[in-house]
């Protein structure tokens, strides 16, 4: 412990030569009694312990209704990577998290520019992107079934308009998770149109300023000083929509119950869920759940690394 | 230090929180001498209100002062996976409702029902667990009834309901012609609302012939890929495949569905009999009258999908063991919680020496007179995936065959497809 | 920067779009006053009467459902909220300034707990409850809101602390004051921003959370009121103008909440990073 590691996150003050003597040993453990312990113990019993609980369980063929509980080593695992549901559930998740990640980010960075400007509109319209924010999946699922549904707001437009037969926007085996994808991406807009507005209120009017003296257009001046500003709104963006998008499960279990059908609609959250808790095979929901908790953190852990080192880079 | 007094004016509020809650539990439990409490899971509908739930614990109550009981209410209509998680974390409740026994029972968590204790019962063995019963019988339910909109059917120049499955195809093809939609179907978050149809088919060609087809499948003798079952789900998917079934329907959740028939948006809306208690509901009845038959089989002989069950259920565990049974008991023989259930949701009470009230809605009556006509043939089948216990399928099964139904009804996959998948769930689940 | 040419195009694009992200909204607003059996018919139209019936309904509920689980879910989010922000700027200030590699080791076990859908943990959770005796109580639940949402609120505070120079507090420091001191009376006050967005986010998570109170509080210590508003629609299930003032009432409170903290929020999230 006497080597000096540079940890994250570095203090934006601290320049690299800048090497303050170290605590005394008393001192430190004294600080992390008071400052860090709580917290992690709370973290520890709460989300540490479970999920090696959890762990345990995926070596096992634990079924509370169908005992005794044997252990399997890594079956579960390999069964996993054969099962055609799980592997299903494991494509839609990355569709719906690669439109999720893209739609919102791009129309909310579209959606700020355009109210980045003062007067009592630009903040009543902000208020009104805001609020899908404060409102539960499941009052979002329940509002937009009733708009999507084939008797629904959207399609009752669409007959006025003269179209005879609108897309079954929920039913339709094709449409389905697209469906629920600009659902999710409704949502979540509103906290990337947030992100997005507080980066451009960081940008120095008096930059743009002098980029628009010295002659550079509207789409050049975004490109060269609004938008390497906006890299960390960017990064806060990415990895809350890809985390939010991965486990998402309300929104299936309350519009379409996984389907319409097999292999439609139903993530990996969802079929976790299903397996566990209605089929009864826990042992193997558990290890379908370690497996999705490992590639989530993977996708967020490289996510997160490029886009900081772009931050650093810009 | 402000701040640390205000962390622990928290953690002392809580800890004595913690104190008070404990002290209110032990007070509850203990209070009133021979007080015997019990918790009762039920769930509540547009039918089951809470008002009618406390009613109807009152009546017993009332009869056994000694008896208190606390009604638990399952948050969404999913009582099953509820009372698992319950069980999982301990609440597990001393006596439920519609809980279907599956599971629970094997894993020693319901308490076994006596012989003696089902004297009163019309079908004393029906759902049972490993030869033992678990759940009161409480009621029979017809699923489906195919109710019709008399009005649609007269556009379309039919004069009377179909006795073979030719003439309902015939009339199937008439209402398309006449831009009707024939059956009303439904989905979203209520998957088995796309079902009942195949439930129907199931049991003319399936169960009318081999009423023990389940057993069957259970001891692994016949397969969904075998010609009878395969037949059925032909016939089913041939509705879709026609447009009778419109595949938009399918992201309709069942609220919704039940009230598009009654507004006329389709001409067939096949349902287990509970609908009565919407088609006679005052409230909501509509314009024109409402008819029903039993799904036609090739040959105009009668055949009913039954499914007798949905009582209450005991907890192995419940600490006061003897009373929650005696409370079971005591709350489905009483003769007005009876007629209620007649009432409220269209049940049909499964009680020796029971009759419907002579005030029942006529909606009510169609279902029940259609249910006498195959209980005199003698030709009662189950309803596939209602079925309880032993007569159900393996956990998990169901799932799939509604959203194999879907996938059917949306042309996703054919019918080979969809099972041969349902022979490979029902591998994985056993 | 002012629109030099078309000045009206701004706020005409901006009006134009957001009228088609408002239409969700509008609907749940104007089918909480109108008669149930209007809204499947014409689901978009204005309330002609407007009818007050939906709401009071369920206010009044012989069953007290709405005001007894309104109780129950102010406890739950203010202690949470309130142990939550004092435990993650305690927390996140020690990690950002700490330089062992253990703290970096707890950052990323912490950034990891972000990711974790709530229900793959909740069975072993009641069992860790059950463990300490805090199964079917709110300071259980309150616990366990603290430990599954700590990973948010420390990952807000450092990614705050990094703008904040460490040399105020060695300047503290070699005035003699002691680190309590120095967090709580120098960097604490710093962190307000930081602190609005995670009181609102966690708030709202908090209040809207439906699974956890569900299976944590059990079905018999009563329920929070999103728990409970989601009972309540299998009762109302056909009677959609119901099923809006559920949900138009379970959703006020969480509403106000945030439009009260709203001016201060934004800045914390992005404050110490865009250095804004």
């Amino acid at each position: 412990m006497a080597v000096d590691v540079r940890t994250t996150p570095v203090p934006a003050s601290a320049t690299p030569g800048s090497r303050r003597p170290r605590l005394p040993r008393a001192e430190r453990l004294r600080s992390f009694a008071l400052f860090g312990a709580p917290g992690l113990l709370v973290y520890t019993c709460f989300v540490l312990a479970p999920i090696a609980i959890s762990f345990g369980y995926s070596l096992t063929n634990h079924n509370p209704f169908n005992p005794p509980t044997r252990f399997v080593g890594l079956d579960n695992y390999r069964l996993l990577f054969t099962d055609s549901e799980f592997l299903t559930s494991l494509r839609v998740t990355t569709i719906l998290t690669v439109i999720v990640v893209i739609v919102p980010n791009v129309a909310g960075l579209g959606i700020a520019v355009l109210l980045d400007r003062k007067g009592w509109l630009y903040n009543a319209l902000r208020t009104v992107f805001f609020t899908p924010m404060v409102l539960s999946s499941v009052v979002v699922s329940v509002v937009w079934t009733r708009m999507l549904d084939d008797e629904g707001l959207v399609n009752q437009t669409l007959r006025a308009l003269g179209v005879e037969q609108p897309p079954g926007w929920l039913s339709d085996p094709r449409l389905a998770l697209y469906s629920i994808a600009i659902i999710l991406s409704w949502q979540m807009l509103g906290f990337c149109v947030v992100v997005y507005l507080a980066g451009l209120q960081g940008v120095p009017n008096e930059l743009a300023e002098a980029a628009s003296i010295d002659g550079a257009g509207p789409v050049r001046r975004f490109r060269s000083i609004t938008w390497p500003l906006l890299a960390p709104s960017l990064t806060i963006n990415t990895v809350v929509l890809l985390i939010t998008a991965f486990k998402v499960f309300d929104h299936i279990q309350v519009i379409t119950h996984g389907g319409p059908g097999t292999g439609t609609t139903a993530t990996i959250a969802y079929d976790v869920l299903q397996t566990g808790l209605v089929a009864n095979r826990q042992g193997y929901a558990s290890a379908m759940a370690i497996v999705m908790l490992v590639i989530i953190a993977a996708a967020a852990g490289v996510t997160l690394k490029v886009l900081n080192r772009r931050e650093v880079n810009l | 230090m402000k701040h640390k007094a205000l962390l622990t004016a928290i953690v002392t509020t809580m800890v004595a929180g913690a104190c008070s809650v404990g002290d209110q539990q032990t007070a509850q439990s203990s209070g009133g001498a021979g007080k015997k409490e019990i918790s009762f899971l039920v769930f509540e509908t547009p039918n089951m209100t809470p008002q009618v739930w406390d009613t109807a614990i009152k009546r017993v109550t009332d009869k056994y002062p000694d008896i208190t009981v606390k009604k638990l209410v399952a948050p969404t209509e999913d009582r099953v996976s509820y009372a698992k998680q319950l069980l999982a974390s301990g609440q597990f409740p001393d006596v439920m409702i519609a809980v279907s026994p599956a599971g629970f029972a094997e894993s020693g968590a319901m308490a076994a029902f006596t012989p003696d204790e089902l004297k009163d019962f019309d079908f004393p063995n029906n759902g049972a667990v490993q030869g033992k019963i678990y759940q009161l019988p409480t009621n029979t339910q017809t699923i489906p009834v195919v109710y019709y909109n008399k009005d649609l059917f007269a556009k379309a120049g039919i004069t009377a309901p179909p006795k073979t499955y030719a003439e309902l195809l015939d009339d199937s093809a008439k209402l398309k012609a006449k831009g009707i939609t024939p059956f009303v179907i439904g989905g979203g978050k209520d998957p088995f609302a796309s079902t009942l149809a195949w439930t129907a088919t199931i049991a003319t060609d399936v169960y009318a012939k081999t009423p023990d087809w389940m057993a069957k499948r259970r001891a692994g003798t016949v397969k969904f890929t075998d010609p009878d079952f395969k037949k059925a789900t032909e016939k089913f998917a041939e509705l879709a495949k026609q447009g009778y079934l419109d595949k938009k329907d399918v992201s309709r959740d069942y609220a919704a569905t039940e009230q598009a028939f009654l507004d006329g948006k389709g001409a067939m809306y096949p349902m287990g009999n509970w609908f009565a208690a919407a088609g006679d509901d005052p409230k909501r009845k509509p314009s024109w009258e409402i008819g029903a038959f039993n799904w036609p089989t090739d040959d105009g002989s009668v055949v009913v999908p039954a499914f007798t069950g949905g009582g209450l259920s005991v907890s192995a565990t419940a600490k006061n063991l003897p009373e929650a049974k005696e409370f079971a008991l005591a709350y489905t023989l009483d003769q007005t919680n009876l007629d209620a259930s007649v009432h409220n949701d269209g049940l049909y009470p499964a009680i020796k020496g029971y009759t419907p009230p002579a005030d029942t809605g006529a909606v009510f009556k169609l279902g029940y007179d259609l249910y006498q006509e195959g209980v005199k043939s003698n030709t009662v089948t189950q309803a596939f995936s209602w079925e309880a216990g032993d007569d159900g399928m393996l956990p998990g099964v169901v799932d799939k065959w509604r959203a194999g139904a879907q996938d059917l009804i949306t042309g996703n996959k054919t019918v080979d497809q969809v099972l041969a998948s349902l022979d490979d769930e029902w591998a994985k689940a056993s | 920067m002012k629109d030099s040419r078309l000045p009206w195009l701004r706020p005409v694009v901006a009006l134009v779009i957001s009228a088609f992200f408002l239409v969700p909204l509008y609907m749940i607003l104007v089918n909480v006053f109108k008669q149930g059996e209007k809204i499947t018919q014409s689901p978009a139209s204005l309330p002609d009467p407007p009818t007050l019936e939906n709401i009071t309904g369920l206010l009044g509920r012989t069953d007290n459902l709405f005001w007894a689980s309104l109780t129950n879910s102010i406890v739950v989010t203010t202690l949470s909220i309130i142990l939550l922000t004092v435990l993650s700027a305690m927390l996140g200030h020690f990690l950002a300034r700490s330089r062992s590699r253990w703290a970096r080791v707890a950052m990323l076990l912490l950034l990891s707990g972000l990711m974790i859908p709530p229900q793959v943990i909740l069975m072993p959770i009641t069992q860790v409850l059950r463990a300490l005796g805090l199964m079917t109580t709110l300071q259980g639940l309150v616990l366990f809101n603290v430990g599954y949402y700590i990973p948010f609120g420390v990952f807000v505070f450092t990614g705050f602390l990094r703008g904040i120079p460490i040399e105020l507090e060695e300047a503290a420091a070699i005035d003699g004051a002691s680190r309590s001191r120095i967090f709580w009376r120098v960097v604490f006050p710093l962190l307000r921003p930081a602190t609005a967005s995670v009181l609102i986010f966690l708030g709202v998570w908090i209040w809207n959370d439906f699974i956890n109170p569900l299976v944590i509080l059990g079905p018999s210590q009563g329920t929070t009121i999103t728990t409970g508003i989601y009972r309540s629609i299998g009762q109302y299930q056909a009677d959609f103008g119901t099923v809006f003032a559920l949900m138009f009432l379970a959703t006020l409170p969480v509403l106000i909440f945030y439009l009260f903290l709203q001016k201060h929020f934004v800045k914390g999230l992005t404050g110490g990073a865009t250095k804004g």
